[in-house]
C-alpha cells in the first residue's frame, strides 16, 4: 500500500507473571493508511492498550515487526527513539493522572515543543503552544491554570494539545472519552475528528465502547484475549458481522430504541486468562457455536474485499 | 395509585471549607410497587446523594439534610431514629454499590458476607443462616461451593454478583442500584442487567437504578427521571422520555450520543459546562447552556409542570410532549 503509515506483522507482547506468561498481544498483524482512523476495540483485559503501547514503544515488543513509513522500527535505540517520538504520540483515557499536577498546562504543551530543539526562545515557545492550545480550544485566560483547576473534558484537550505538539504522524488514542460525561464525550470526538481533517494524522483509536468506535473509525479491528478475531472497513463490520464474538458484543449494547428490544447474544461466562492460553479458539469457552474443531488454531482469513475473520464456523453460522 | 417510595422536596448540601455545596435542591420522585424508576444524569447531578439520602448514609458533617420528606409505605424515613433505620438498611432497603471491587471486605469470605447480612436481619442459627447464603450464590449464577473464596479470587462481574446477593438476601422491598453495571464489561453488563431484572421479577422488588447511560435505562426501567445541577428537570414513563424527550437537557443528551443506526453524523455535544453546585444560577440552572434560554429563565428556576398525564418537565419554554424520537 502507498498510502500505508504503520504497519504491524506478527506482533507479540508477553509478560512473565508468577502463573507463567501472559499472552497480551499473541501475533496481531495490520496496516493503518496515513489520516486513517484504526479502531481497536475489546473488553477490558483483551490487550487493546498493550497493543498501542508497545507499537510507539512505551513497550519493548516481545516477537513480530513494526513498521513506519515502511522503515523497520521494532528495535532503536535512543537518539532513534527519540526522533519517533515526534512521529507517532499518545493520548491516555485518564485526563486526572496523564498531566503533571505541578505543571501549568501552558508549560505542560511546551515540554515537547522545547524537547524537539525546534524554537530558540522562550516567545517563540510561547506563541507555538498558544497556537496549538487556540486549536483544541482552550481559553487563554485558563493557560496558566494547574491541572487541577480543569475539568475532565478541558484536560483532555490539554492532553490532545500535547501530543499535537510535533505534527506528529500517527497518534494513539487510549479510550480518550471513556472518563468524561456523553455531553462532554461528544465535543472531544468532534474535536478529534476536526483536527485530523485538518492536520491528517493518523489514530489507532482503543476503545470498549462500540458506538464511539463505530462513529469515528474506518476501519476496525476487534481483539479477544490478545488476538484479533475480526477486522473489516467499519461499514462492512457492522453490516455483516460474522465472528460470534463481534455479535455478541454488539448485542450486549444496551439499545436506546425501546420499542425494538434487541436480541441478546447471552455469553457464559466470563472472559478466560490470557496466562498460558490453550492453542485453538481462545473464545471458543464461550461460544454458543463451538465444536471440536474450534480447538484447532484459527488463522485471520479474509473472507470478502477487507473483511477478515478469525473463525472456523463462520460458513456454518452465516450472518 | 400505590406509591411505595415518595420522595417529596429533597434538598441536601454539603459544608465544605465554609462553603456550601448545593447537591440536592428540592427533589421530588415517586417509585411505584414492582417497578424500576431510572435516574439519568451527568456525573455530580446529586444521583448517588439522593440514594444516600435515602438510607440515611451521608456523612453528617459535611452533609446535611436540609429538608424534606422520604416516604416508604407512608412511614417518614428522616424522622425514624438511628435504631429504627438500622433494621431498614439492608432489610427494606437495600443498596448496590457501583464498584464492586471496593464494596466487598477483602477479608471476609463472599459467604460470609452475605451470612453477615441474613443474620442481622433474621433469627436464623448459623448453620440455616450458611445454607440460605450459599442458596443466595446460587440465585446470582455462582455454584455455592464457593462460599468459602475470598473477594479476590473473583472477577469484577462476580464481585458484582456477589454484592447483588447481599443486597436482595433478605428480600429488600426497595433496591436502590447505583451505577451497577458501570464498572463492568459490556458483555458482563448484559449478563448483570439480565440477572437484576430476573429478581426484580422474581421478588417483585422496587427499585431505583442510577445510571448515566441511556441505554440502560431503556432496556430496564418503567420510568425515568432526568436529573441536572440537584434537580429533576424531566420525568416520566420511558416511552415519555425516550419518544418525547422535552427539556432542552434530555433532548441535548440524547443528540451527544454516538448513535449506533445512523450513518457518521457529527455529534451536537451540549454546549458549556455543568455548573458550579457552590454557586448555582439563580434562575433555571440549564440557562447557561440552553439554546432556548430567555431572559425569565436566568431570572426564575422553572417549577415542573405536566405535559400530560404524568409527564412533567421543569422549563417555561416547553408547554407540548417533544416529537424527538429517541436517539435520532
Amino acid at each position: 500500500m502507498a498510502n500505508e503509515l504503520i504497519r504491524v506483522e506478527h506482533l507479540k507482547k508477553y509478560f512473565k507473571v508468577p502463573a507463567g506468561t501472559n499472552h497480551a498481544v499473541d501475533d496481531v498483524s495490520f496496516t493503518i493508511a496515513r489520516g486513517e482512523t484504526l479502531g481497536v476495540v475489546g473488553e477490558s483485559g483483551c490487550g487493546k492498550s498493550t497493543l498501542g503501547r508497545t507499537i510507539i514503544h512505551l513497550l519493548e515488543s516481545t516477537d513480530g515487526k513494526i513498521f513506519l513509513n515502511d522503515k523497520d522500527i521494532t528495535h532503536v535505540n535512543k537518539a532513534e527513539l527519540k526522533a519517533l517520538r515526534e512521529k507517532m504520540q499518545i493520548v491516555f483515557q485518564d485526563p486526572y493522572s496523564s498531566l503533571n499536577p505541578r505543571l501549568r498546562i501552558e508549560n505542560t504543551v511546551i515540554e515537547p515543543l522545547k524537547m524537539s530543539g525546534r524554537f530558540h526562545s522562550k516567545a517563540e515557545l510561547k506563541a507555538e503552544a498558544n497556537k496549538l492550545m487556540e486549536l483544541v480550544g482552550i481559553d487563554e485566560r485558563l493557560r496558566e491554570a494547574y491541572p487541577h483547576e480543569l475539568d475532565g473534558g478541558r484536560r483532555q484537550r490539554v492532553c490532545i494539545a500535547r501530543a499535537l505538539a510535533l505534527n506528529p504522524e500517527f497518534i494513539v488514542c487510549d479510550e480518550p472519552v471513556s472518563a468524561l460525561d456523553v455531553s462532554i464525550q461528544a465535543a472531544v470526538l468532534n474535536l478529534l475528528q476536526e483536527l485530523q481533517q485538518k492536520m491528517g494524522m493518523a489514530y489507532m483509536f482503543v476503545t470498549h465502547d462500540l458506538s464511539v468506535v463505530k462513529h469515528i473509525s474506518d476501519n476496525i479491528c476487534v481483539m479477544y484475549l490478545g488476538q484479533l478475531v475480526e477486522k473489516a472497513p467499519t461499514k462492512e463490520l457492522f453490516a455483516h458481522t460474522l465472528h460470534p464474538y463481534t455479535k455478541a458484543l454488539l448485542s450486549a449494547i444496551p439499545s436506546t430504541d425501546i420499542h425494538h428490544p434487541m436480541q441478546r447474544i447471552r455469553l457464559k461466562g466470563e472472559i478466560t486468562s490470557p496466562i498460558n492460553p490453550k492453542p485453538g479458539c481462545r473464545f471458543a469457552a464461550r461460544c454458543p457455536y463451538a465444536t471440536e474443531a474450534c480447538q484447532q488454531p484459527q488463522k485471520l482469513e479474509e473472507v470478502s474485499a477487507g473483511h477478515f475473520v478469525s473463525c472456523c464456523r463462520i460458513h456454518e453460522i452465516g450472518e | 395509585m400505590s406509591d411505595f417510595l415518595k420522595v417529596k422536596d429533597l434538598e441536601v448540601i454539603y459544608t465544605q471549607a465554609g462553603r456550601t455545596v448545593h447537591a440536592v435542591n428540592g427533589v421530588s420522585l415517586e417509585v411505584r410497587k414492582g417497578h424500576t424508576l431510572g435516574l439519568v444524569g451527568e456525573t455530580g447531578a446529586g444521583k448517588t446523594t439522593i440514594a444516600k439520602a435515602i438510607l440515611r448514609i451521608l456523612p453528617d458533617p459535611p452533609a446535611k439534610i436540609k429538608r424534606g420528606e422520604i416516604l416508604l409505605d407512608g412511614e417518614d424515613l428522616l424522622k425514624k431514629p438511628e435504631s429504627e433505620m438500622l433494621q431498614v438498611r439492608g432489610g427494606k432497603i437495600a443498596m448496590i454499590f457501583q464498584d464492586p471491587m471496593t464494596a466487598l471486605n477483602p477479608l471476609m469470605t463472599v459467604g460470609d458476607q452475605i451470612l453477615e447480612v441474613l443474620t442481622l436481619h433474621n433469627d436464623y442459627d448459623i448453620k440455616t443462616g450458611m445454607k440460605k447464603a450459599g442458596e443466595m450464590l446460587e440465585t446470582v449464577g455462582i455454584p455455592a461451593e464457593r462460599y468459602g473464596e475470598y473477594p479476590h479470587q473473583f472477577s469484577g462481574g462476580m464481585k458484582q454478583r456477589v454484592v447483588i446477593a447481599m443486597a436482595l438476601a433478605c428480600n429488600p422491598e426497595l433496591l436502590l442500584a447505583d451505577e451497577p453495571t458501570t464498572a463492568l464489561d459490556v458483555t458482563i453488563q448484559a449478563q448483570v442487567l439480565d440477572l437484576i431484572n430476573e429478581l426484580k421479577e422474581k421478588f417483585q422488588t422496587s427499585m431505583i437504578l442510577i445510571t448515566h447511560d441511556l441505554g440502560v435505562i431503556a432496556q430496564t426501567c418503567e420510568n425515568v427521571a432526568v436529573i441536572y445541577a440537584g434537580s429533576i428537570v424531566e420525568s416520566g414513563t420511558r416511552e415519555d422520555i425516550f419518544d418525547h424527550p422535552t427539556h432542552p437537557y434530555t433532548i441535548g443528551l440524547f443528540e451527544s450520543l454516538p448513535n449506533m443506526t445512523a450513518e457518521g453524523e457529527k455529534l451536537k455535544p451540549i454546549a458549556g459546562m455543568p455548573p458550579d453546585p457552590t454557586d448555582l444560577p439563580e434562575g433555571c440552572a440549564f440557562a447557561p447552556r440552553c439554546p432556548y434560554a430567555t431572559e425569565e429563565c436566568r431570572r426564575r428556576k422553572p417549577e415542573m409542570k405536566e405535559l400530560s398525564p404524568g409527564h412533567l418537565c421543569a422549563c417555561f419554554n416547553r408547554n407540548e410532549p417533544g416529537t424527538l424520537k429517541g436517539g435520532a
